[in-house]
């Protein structure tokens, strides 16, 4: 029995220990505030991390290109939320693209089978002579490899210039909010050039997408032409839309367009998730190496998409839904509900409101995903796939679906993480890569792959980063001290590489890690 | 009698290593077929060729009529097989009930072979919400054949039941295995060359990689020669 909640016993000692140091260097109001500051740090963590701990436990990949996620829903969530236009504005872009890509899938069949006939008959060395050179030449460079280039060169002709950059292109303000300048736009001519070459890059780039067997049966998977005629009739839609859907959207009042923000950000995160598994991880399983520098180098380019899209600088917090703006202070959460202060009293302290939301999405986060994996299928499948996928695959389950949906999951959480701290910390392009790293150590604090240690770990984590600033700004003096202890900036941001230096030496495989 | 499986040269590779160069036995419906053979014969890389889990690069696996070979695990198994691997593969996270109810290819599988579960196994229904990680060998080993008679299998792959288990728990797997028998085809590896000779009624010996003998049971039990030529230590 011991044994069994060693772990928890243990890490909540640690935390006690924390605390209590606090408030003995201090008083109870500044403990509080600091405690409740930690949490909202840890929260944030903690919807990185917990994706990054159930990719890594399920599948065995050290996603480093999770924290790209996080910075892509941040920008997503403030787009939506401050020029929604700019954004309807993308969507028949990728409608058309898709539609291609589907219409490119379909007649690349032929090609994507030819070229297998080709690499089969080069490897067969009895072939010689001109026609063997040939041979030999296609099979390396398969044209249809050369096709996807030449569509990504056209994507980017495409997108070129596309004024997404503008985040806030404002100028007055009506009910509900402010209002886009006309110059945001682009003229509709421009916008059908667009369209056209990303509709040819969608073709061009469909043949890699086509089903590579040959001589198999092909399966009927998804009718493309559903895909395509959908594609369509939506991306026309959109751009014959934008004007009154953008209309309607700036008259929802800022609440609903914050809501709205998270649930494009989330949403868009999941779909890149799915992305970037089918297409770059899924090939790779079993091949550590090739997973890092692949997730590594995606990293380095999603930034740099983002500095393209968006700009080098980074912008000011969003905007805060006015239920976390009135410029007053309540005295406790009920009455805050009618008030919609911007702080609340905490024990004589004033504490941003909008900091007790995001603690409380941390929790329903960690306790939905918790009874996730306790309660439904999915989370059965989940707890036996982080011992043995093989085994679970072997029971006719598909692994594969599985994986994508977890990391499409994890990848929706640390988007809606994005879009949550927009508003608490800004946006900038290396904010994926700060809170990523803080979130990787949670996990390692924690014990790879282990849930309860993520919790555990980022809790530990944001606390002792909040302790840290409290060191910094404040000092704090312990009973035995003459003096206030002051640290300077430098300790609050090595505090947390020196827990996880301290936890691994005592358990190299972390709090709740298992010895492999 | 018809074949339930028939597995027809196929030659495996893990890496660059070729395990197998040729392997090929047929298992009749009804039957239990022992695949026999000593250490590193191959006979485990050979029950997962069937369920690509190691793929074969060429030969011929049918299962009920349709050929297998180059299909997903998840998608052959969905025809109809069930794995019961060497070293159990038991899930240490999940109840004895979860490691039952993650096997159900169709809701409601576990209550419908229920019964039928807990009458060849009856240890199980005490264990139920234990997790899988705290039971002993032999009820491991239980627990991962009933995991495998979950849903509506045709053939059943039981790889070393018997490693690793006191002599009494080998009895009472022998028993239940014969029972299910009456209801599944099986497909058995092993290296208890008694207990292999008292369940099976046909017999395969692979030896580096290649089938080298097969016929009845029966047979091979007189046939001292052979055994000890290919099995040698397991005698």
């Amino acid at each position: 029995m011991w044994k069994r909640y060693r772990a928890t016993v243990v890490s909540f000692v640690i935390i006690l220990a924390l605390v209590g140091l606090m408030y003995a260097g201090s008083n109870a109001t500044r403990t509080a505030s600091v405690l409740l500051s930690g949490l909202t740090l840890a929260s944030l963590y903690f919807l990185l991390a917990a994706g990054l701990s159930l990719i890594f436990g399920l599948m065995d990949v050290l996603n480093f290109a999770h924290g790209v996620l996080f910075m892509i829903g941040a920008y997503l969530g403030y787009s939506t939320f401050g020029n929604p236009r700019l954004l309807l504005n993308t969507l028949p872009l990728l409608l058309v693209l898709a539609a291609g890509a589907a219409i490119g899938a379909l007649a690349g069949q032929p090609l994507r089978a030819w070229e297998a006939t080709v690499r089969r008959r080069a490897a067969d060395q009895s072939v010689r002579g001109a026609q063997g050179v040939l041979l030999a030449l296609v099979s390396r460079v398969s044209p249809s490899f050369l096709l996807a280039l030449l569509a990504v060169v056209l994507a980017i002709w495409g997108a070129r210039g596309f004024p997404l950059n503008r985040l806030v292109a404002f100028e007055g303000t009506a009910t509900g909010g402010a209002v886009p300048t006309v110059e945001a736009q682009e003229a509709l001519a421009l916008m059908f050039g667009r369209l056209a070459r990303m509709a040819a890059a969608g073709l061009l780039i469909g043949p890699i997408f086509a089903r590579r067997e040959e001589g198999r049966r092909v399966r009927a998977q998804w009718p493309p032409i559903v895909l395509i005629v959908v594609a369509a009739i939506g991306g026309v839609a959109m751009l014959l839309a934008r004007d009154p859907l953008e209309g309607f959207l700036l008259g929802l009042s800022v609440n609903v367009r914050f809501l709205l923000a998270l649930a494009v950000g989330a949403l868009s995160g999941g779909l890149l998730g799915v992305l970037i598994e089918t297409t770059l991880i899924r090939p790779f399983y079993g091949n550590v190496v090739t997973q890092i520098v692949l997730t590594l180098g995606l990293s380095f380019v999603g930034e740099e998409l983002v500095k393209a899209a968006w700009g080098r600088e980074g912008r000011p917090p969003m905007q805060m839904p006015t239920f976390f703006a009135q410029s007053c202070r309540s005295d406790n959460l009920i009455a805050w509900f009618s008030e919609q202060c911007s702080s609340v009293d905490v024990l004589g302290r004033a504490f941003p409101t909008y900091r007790l939301f995001i603690i409380a999405v941390g929790v329903f986060i960690l306790v939905g995903v918790g009874v996730l994996l306790r309660y439904s299928r999915l989370g059965m499948i989940i707890r036996a796939g982080v011992q043995d996928s093989h085994m679970v695959e072997a029971l006719g389950i598909n692994v594969r679906r599985v994986f994508t949906l977890v990391f499409a999951l994890g990848s929706a959480l640390a988007a809606l993480g994005g879009v949550i701290a927009a508003p608490f910390v800004g946006v900038y392009p290396g904010m994926g890569t700060a809170f990523q790293l803080q979130a990787f150590i949670a996990v390692v604090i924690g014990g790879m792959g282990s849930y309860p240690g993520t919790a555990v770990g980022v809790l530990l984590l944001g606390l002792a980063r909040a302790f840290g600033d409290a060191l910094v700004t404040g000092g704090v003096t312990l009973p035995w001290m003459e003096q206030a202890l002051n640290a300077s900036p430098a300790v609050a941001r090595a505090s947390t590489v020196l827990i996880m230096a301290i936890v691994l030496l005592v358990r190299p495989a972390g709090i709740f890690g298992r010895k492999e | 009698m018809t074949n339930v499986l028939e597995v027809d040269s196929i030659h495996t590779f893990i890496g660059q290593f070729q395990i197998l160069e040729g392997v090929s036995l047929e298992v009749p419906e009804g039957s239990i077929t022992a695949l026999l053979g000593r250490n590193g014969a191959g006979k485990t890389t050979t029950l997962k060729s069937i369920l690509g889990l190691t793929p074969p690069r060429q030969g011929r696996i049918v299962l009920a009529g349709q050929e297998i070979q180059g299909r997903r695990t998840y998608e052959i198994a969905m025809l109809g097989i069930g794995y019961v691997p060497e070293h159990r593969a038991v899930f240490n996270q999940l109840t004895v009930r979860e490691n039952l109810k993650i096997a159900e290819r169709k809701r409601g599988d576990l209550e419908r072979r229920a019964d039928f579960i807990f009458a060849l196994f009856p240890d199980l229904k005490r264990l139920y919400h234990l997790p899988g990680g705290h039971l002993s060998g032999g009820q491991q080993q239980m627990l991962a054949i009933a995991r495998a008679l979950v849903p509506n299998n045709r053939l059943l792959l039981i790889d070393e039941p018997s490693e690793g288990l006191a002599p009494v728990l080998i009895e009472q797997l022998m028993e239940a295995i014969r029972k299910l028998s009456a209801e599944l085809t099986v497909l058995l590896v092993e290296q208890n060359f008694t207990m292999a000779s008292h369940l099976a009624d046909k017999y395969v010996i692979i030896d580096n990689g290649r089938t080298v003998h097969r016929g009845q049971m029966a047979e091979l039990s007189r046939d001292k020669e052979t055994i000890h030529r290919y099995l040698g230590a397991a005698m």
